[in-house]
C-alpha cells in the first residue's frame, strides 16, 4: 500500500510564501529561493530518472502514525536549494510490509501515541531495509521524549536490533555536521537536547527526534506554518530546517564528515602530502 | 695336543659352559636313566661292574659335550696413537693471496703430516666429514662443532695429536665465546671441548696485504608497501677511513650515488630511500668500485629484489552530488578492509550559494581538486568520478591540465571509472577533453544526452566472461542473475564504444552508430584501465535483491569485480608467477610457481604454461608446463649466474594472459664477509689448552704437538670349544664300543 503526495508548495511561489512566514531571517532565504528559481527548474530538467532523485517515504501503520507531506515537500525543496542534492520534493505513504519500501532509501515515521505491534513480516523487512542501506527517522509529534510514542519506538528498535539499543548520539556524530553545524536538534519543541539513534558499525540507520521535527516544517494550504515553534519561534524553526537537511544529508553521506575531520591526520601521515588546509574547515 | 682338543689352548683361559642350565640338567638326567636301564638288564654281578666301568664314563662324556664347555681368554695389542687432521673446507680458504688460493698450502701440509704417522683426515665446515676437501665452498665453518665431534668420536682413545689447518675465520659459536671471554679476561678450559690429544692450530694464509672492498649485506626486509618509503641499507666493509662511493642502479640505470667514509673498524653504511610507485617485484643493484687487487670480486655488487605490495587499495571517490547511488558505493567501499577510501562529495554547488545560508552555519571544506589531481593523483589505485562535472570547480585556466593529469594517470597504469548521472559524460561536458581520450565510450553528442526510459540492460557475450560482470561460476547462471535484476531509469547516451573497448552491458533498444547503446564498457588504455557505467542507479541492484529476501550479492560481486579488474593488481591477474624467494644465492634451489585462473578466476587445470627465465647474460631457460588440479605449475631451478633474473610466462586460453616477475641471485657468501685470517683467535684458542695446545703461525707442520706416549690398544679374544674336540668324540666312541663288546661277551641280554 503506497500513494504519492503531489509536491505541493514547491517552486518559486512557495518559496515566496516561505520567506514571508520566516520573518527577517527568512526574507533572505526567500530572496535566495527566488533568485535560484531558474536554476531549480534547470537542474530538475537535467535529472534523468526518478531513481536518482531524493524523496521521502512516510511509513504508515494501522494506527498511531501521522502523515505530513507538506513538511517533507518543504524540506526536500529546501534541500535542493541549499545543497547539490537532486531531489523530488514529494513523499509517498507506504506500509512497512510493502516491498516498494526498497524504492525509497529514506523513510520517516511520525507518531504521537503508542504504536501497534508489527507483524513478523514487517519486522523482517524493516530489519533488512535498515541493514542494507535504508534510513529511518522516527519523529515524535508529541514533542516529548517520554511519550508513549517514544516507548513504542524503543520497543520496536529493540525488536529490530536486540543487541543495538537506541542511545543518545554523541556530540561529534556526523549528523551534527552533515551540512550545517548544529547546536541542538530542535523541532516544533525543544524539550530534548539530544538526538537518539541505533548505531550499527560506523553508521546510524535509525534516528529518533523527540522535538517534533515535521511539526516545525509542516504548513497549511496557505503556505504558512501550521504549528508555532516553542519556545524559540522562527529562529527555532530555522534550526529545525537545518536539522532536517542534516538528516537527509547524513542519510546520503553517512560518516563522510568523519573522513573530513581526519584530513589533518591524513596530512600528518603523509597520505595527502602538503595538502593545504582549507580555511573553511571546522571541527 | 691341539689336534685332540680341536685348537690351541688359550693362555690363562677360563672354562665356562655355553649350554643353558636346563639343557644340562635334562642331559644329565637322560644319561643317568640310560645307565640305570642298561645295568638293570645285566644278569651277573661281574658283568654289571664291567659295564658300569665303560658306560658311566661314556655317559659322562656325552653330558659334557651337551654342556658345551669352552676355554676362553682375552688379550690385546698396542699401536702408536693416531693423528687426526681437521681441514677447514669453507669458502674463505679459497680467497686469493698473491694470485693463488689460500688453501693451496693445505696439500703440502697434509703430505708433510703423513710422514709423521697414520692420519685420519676430516673436512670441517658446519659439520665434520671424512676426507680432505674436494672444494673449498663451505658457507659456515664451525671449529667448535668439529672439535666436539672429534672428542666424541675418539672417546677413550688417546690421540697422538689433533691438527687443525684453518685460516681462523670461524663463523661458529666457539669463536664468539672465546673472543668475548678474552675481552673480559675470563678465559677458561670450560670454554672448549676436552680433546683426546694435544691440539695444534696450523695457520693457513696470512693476515697481511689483503684488500677486499665489499657490500657485506643489504637490509631491505624483502618487501615494501606501495607509495610508502622503504630503505635499502647497504653495509660496506673495506679499509678503515676509506671513502667509498656506493651506487644504486635499476635496470642498469643509475638511480642514486652516495659517498660514505668507513669507520675505524673498516665498516660503514649507505642508506637509500625508495618510494615504490608500482606493485610487483622489482630488482635493484648496489655496487662499490672493484679494484684489481680486490681479494673477493664477487662481493662488490649486491642485487636485491623487493616485492612491492599494496597495504590497501587506495580509491578516490569524487561525487558531484550526494545521491543514493553514491551512498551505496561508499558503504561498500568503506566496509572493505582492503580499501583505503578517500571521498570528496560536492555538497554545495556554486548555484546553491544563493540560497542565503551564512558560511558560518555550514560544515563545509574546500574541494582540494588541484592537489588531488596533481601530485596526489598517483597515490591512488583507482579514481571514481561519480556524477561529477569538473566545470564549476576546476579553475578554467587549470582545468585542461588537471584533466590531462587524469588521462596520463590512466595511461601510466591507473584505474578510472566514470559513473553516470546528470553531471557525467556529455552532460558533464567531458567531450573533447583529455578525459574523453581514456574513456571507453565516444562523447560529443548533439541533442539529447540522456534517456529516462526504464530499461533492463542486456549482458553481452563479452560480459558473460568478463570478471567485472561475471556474477556466477558459469555464463548461463551469470546471464540469469543479470536478467533478474531490476530495471534502471536513466542512461547517459554516447556515440558508442571507442576502438578496442569491450561492451559488457548494452541497452535493449537504443542504438549508437547502428549498434546497441553501451551501458557498461571497459578498455585497457596504455598501462591502465578505464570503465564507463552510463547509469546512476546501480544501487537498485543491491536493494532489489534485499527486497526479495536475498543478500546484495550481485551488487557486491559486480563492484568488487570492477575494482579488481580496474586496479589490475599483478597478484590478481589470471596468470601469476611467484618465486619462492626474491633473493637467492648462486646454486640455491629456487621454485617458480605459476598459477592460472579461468575467466571466473577459478583454478584452471591442465593449462599449458610457456615462457622463459632470462639470466643476466641473456641465457634462457625455457618453461613448458601443464597446471595441476589446483591450477598451479612449478619449476625448480638452481641459478648459476649472479644478478637479476627475469621470468616471463604466458598461459590460459590461447596463451593470451602473460605474467612477469624477477628474482635476484647473489654470489655473495656470508663466509666471505670476512677474509682476513684471524691469527689472534687461533692463538688464544691454543692458549686455552695450555701445554696441550699450540698455535703454528708459520704453517709449518713440523712444529705440531704430538703425544708420543699415546697408544692405541686393540683387543683380541681366543676361545676353544671342547665339545667339538676330536679327542672327546674318540673317547666316547671307544668307551661306548668297548662297553657294548664286553656286555655281549659276558652274556648280557
Amino acid at each position: 500500500m503506497h500513494s504519492r503526495h503531489s509536491p505541493r508548495g514547491c517552486g518559486p511561489a512557495a518559496g515566496g510564501l516561505l520567506g514571508s512566514a520566516l520573518g527577517p531571517l527568512s526574507r533572505r532565504s526567500a530572496l535566495g529561493l527566488l533568485a535560484t528559481a531558474p536554476l531549480l527548474v534547470s537542474r530538475r530538467a537535467e535529472a534523468f530518472g526518478a531513481s536518482s532523485l531524493q524523496d521521502i517515504a512516510e511509513l504508515q501503520l494501522s494506527r498511531g502514525t501521522l502523515s505530513r507531506p507538506a513538511a517533507w515537500a518543504r524540506l526536500l525543496y529546501e534541500l535542493m536549494e541549499a545543497t547539490s542534492v537532486e531531489a523530488n520534493p514529494s513523499s509517498v505513504l507506504i506500509s512497512p510490509e510493502d516491498p516498494q519500501l526498497f524504492e525509497h532509501p529514506f523513510a520517516v515515521l511520525i507518531g504521537e501515541g503508542a504504536l501497534p505491534p508489527q507483524s513478523p513480516a514487517a519486522i523482517e523487512q524493516l530489519r533488512r531495509y535498515l541493514s542494507y542501506g535504508g534510513f529511518l527517522v522516527f519523529d515524535d509529534a508529541s514533542g516529548s521524549p517520554d511519550s508513549a510514542f517514544a516507548k513504542s519506538v524503543r520497543s520496536l528498535c529493540s525488536t529490530l536490533f536486540p543487541t543495538r539499543p537506541m542511545a543518545p548520539l554523541p556530540g561529534d556524530h556526523s549528523v551534527f555536521r552533515a551540512f550545517f553545524l548544529l547546536d541542538a536538534p530542535v523541532g516544533r519543541t525543544a524539550r530534548s537536547s539530544v538526538l537518539e539513534g541505533v548505531t550499527i558499525g560506523p553508521i546510524t540507520p535509525i534516528m529518533y527526534v523527540a522535538n517534533d521535527l515535521s511539526g516545525a516544517l509542516d504548513r497549511g494550504p496557505d503556505g504558512r506554518p501550521k504549528h508555532a515553534a516553542v519556545p524559540g519561534g522562527e529562529d527555532q524553526r530555522r534550526e529545525a530546517l537545518k536539522l532536517g537537511i542534516n538528516l537527509l544529508m547524513y542519510a546520503l553521506t553517512s560518516n563522510y564528515k568523519h573522513d573530513q575531520a581526519h584530513v589533518a591526520e591524513l596530512l600528518r601521515e603523509g597520505k595527502l602530502l602538503d595538502l593545504r588546509l582549507p580555511s573553511a574547515v571546522r571541527p | 695336543m691341539s689336534w685332540w682338543l680341536g685348537g690351541p689352548v688359550p693362555a690363562d683361559g677360563a672354562l665356562h659352559f655355553g649350554a643353558p642350565t636346563a639343557l644340562l640338567a635334562v642331559a644329565a638326567g637322560l644319561a643317568v636313566l640310560c645307565l640305570v636301564l642298561m645295568l638293570a638288564a645285566v644278569r651277573t654281578g661281574r658283568a654289571r661292574w664291567v659295564e658300569l666301568a665303560f658306560f658311566a664314563p661314556a655317559a659322562l662324556l656325552l653330558a659334557l659335550a651337551v654342556a658345551d664347555p669352552r676355554l676362553s681368554s682375552e688379550s690385546g695389542v698396542e699401536d702408536a696413537g693416531r693423528i687426526v687432521v681437521l681441514v677447514d673446507g669453507s669458502a674463505s680458504m679459497a680467497v686469493e693471496e698473491g694470485g693463488e688460493p689460500r688453501a693451496q698450502a693445505v696439500d703440502a701440509q697434509l703430505a708433510a703430516l703423513s710422514s709423521l704417522g697414520p692420519l685420519e683426515v676430516y673436512t670441517f665446515d658446519e659439520d665434520l666429514q671424512p676426507g680432505a676437501p674436494a672444494a673449498y665452498a663451505g658457507h659456515a665453518s664451525d671449529l667448535g662443532v668439529a672439535l666436539s665431534a672429534v672428542a666424541d668420536r675418539y672417546l677413550g682413545e688417546p690421540l697422538r695429536g689433533v691438527v687443525v689447518l684453518t685460516d681462523g675465520i670461524d663463523r661458529g659459536a666457539l669463536r664468539r665465546a672465546v673472543n668475548e671471554a678474552a675481552a673480559e679476561g675470563r678465559l677458561s678450559p670450560a670454554l672448549v671441548p676436552a680433546l683426546p690429544g694435544p691440539l695444534s692450530l696450523v695457520a693457513v694464509g696470512t693476515p697481511r696485504g689483503l684488500r677486499d672492498l665489499a657490500i657485506e649485506e643489504v637490509v631491505s626486509g624483502g618487501f615494501a608497501f606501495l607509495r610508502t618509503p622503504v630503505s635499502l641499507r647497504a653495509r660496506i666493509r673495506g679499509a678503515p677511513g676509506e671513502e667509498v662511493p656506493v651506487r644504486l642502479a635499476e635496470g642498469g640505470r643509475l638511480v642514486e650515488e652516495q659517498s660514505i667514509t668507513l669507520g675505524e673498524d673498516g665498516r660503514g653504511e649507505a642508506v637509500f630511500t625508495l618510494v615504490p610507485r608500482e606493485v610487483g617485484r622489482f630488482a635493484w643493484e648496489l655496487s662499490v668500485p672493484l679494484s684489481d687487487d680486490d681479494a673477493v670480486p664477487g662481493n662488490n655488487t649486491h642485487p636485491v629484489v623487493l616485492r612491492v605490495v599494496r597495504d590497501r587499495t587506495r580509491v578516490l571517490q569524487v561525487s558531484g552530488s550526494p545521491s543514493t547511488d553514491q551512498k551505496f558505493l561508499r558503504l561498500l567501499l568503506k566496509e572493505d578492509q582492503s580499501i583505503d577510501l578517500v571521498s570528496f562529495f560536492i555538497l554545495r554547488s556554486p548555484g546553491d550559494v544563493r540560497a542565503g545560508w551564512r558560511g558560518s552555519e555550514l560544515s563545509l571544506i574546500e574541494f582540494p581538486y588541484e592537489r588531488l589531481f596533481t601530485d596526489d593523483l598517483s597515490s591512488f589505485d583507482l579514481v571514481i568520478l561519480q556524477n561529477f562535472n569538473y566545470g564549476p570547480y576546476f579553475d578554467s585556466f587549470a582545468a585542461e591540465g588537471l584533466l590531462q593529469n587524469i588521462a596520463e594517470y590512466v595511461e601510466k597504469g591507473g584505474g578510472l571509472i566514470m559513473v553516470g548521472g546528470s553531471l557525467s559524460f556529455d552532460m558533464g561536458e567531458y567531450a573533447g577533453t583529455p578525459i574523453a581520450r581514456v574513456l571507453p565510450v565516444r562523447l560529443g553528442l548533439e541533442g539529447a544526452k540522456a534517456d529516462e526510459t526504464r530499461f533492463r540492460p542486456h549482458l553481452t557475450a563479452a560480459g558473460k566472461a568478463h570478471p567485472m560482470t561475471r556474477l556466477a561460476g558459469n555464463p548461463d547462471e551469470t546471464e540469469a542473475i543479470w536478467s533478474g535484476l531490476p530495471e534502471l531509469d536513466g542512461l547517459n547516451l554516447s556515440l558508442g564504444p571507442t576502438e578496442g573497448a569491450a561492451v559488457l552491458l548494452e541497452h535493449p533498444l537504443l542504438k549508437a552508430g547502428g549498434a546497441p547503446m553501451p551501458v557498461l564498457s571497459v578498455a585497457e588504455v596504455g598501462e591502465g584501465r578505464s570503465a564507463a557505467l552510463m547509469v546512476d542507479a546501480s544501487w537498485r541492484w543491491a536493494f532489489s535483491e534485499v527486497a526479495q529476501g536475498r543478500g546484495n550479492q550481485a551488487y557486491l560481486r559486480f563492484w568488487k569485480g570492477a575494482m579488481r579488474w580496474l586496479v589490475a593488481d599483478p597478484e590478481d591477474r589470471r596468470v601469476v608467477v611467484v618465486p619462492s624467494r626474491e633473493n637467492a644465492l648462486v646454486g640455491e634451489e629456487l621454485r617458480l610457481t605459476i598459477r592460472v585462473r579461468d575467466a571466473s578466476y577459478g583454478p584452471q587445470a591442465e593449462a599449458r604454461v610457456e615462457g622463459r627465465v632470462v639470466a643476466p647474460s641473456g641465457a634462457e631457460l625455457p618453461i613448458d608446463l601443464l597446471t595441476n588440479a589446483a591450477g598451479e605449475a612449478t619449476l625448480t631451478l638452481r641459478p648459476t649466474e649472479q644478478g637479476a633474473h627475469r621470468v616471463e610466462v604466458r598461459g590460459g586460453p590461447l596463451a593470451a594472459e602473460r605474467a612477469e616477475t624477477v628474482f635476484a641471485v647473489s654470489a655473495r657468501d656470508p663466509e666471505l664477509s670476512e677474509i682476513t685470517p684471524d691469527h689472534a683467535y687461533l692463538r688464544t684458542l691454543a692458549a686455552i689448552y695450555g701445554e696441550r695446545g699450540r698455535f703454528v703461525e708459520d704453517g709449518s707442520v713440523s712444529d705440531v704437538l704430538l703425544d708420543e706416549g699415546a697408544v692405541r690398544r686393540s683387543p683380541q679374544r681366543a676361545e676353544l670349544r671342547l665339545a667339538k674336540a676330536p679327542g672327546l668324540g674318540l673317547a666316547f666312541g671307544l668307551l661306548f664300543g668297548l662297553g657294548l663288546l664286553l656286555r655281549r661277551r659276558l652274556g648280557a641280554a
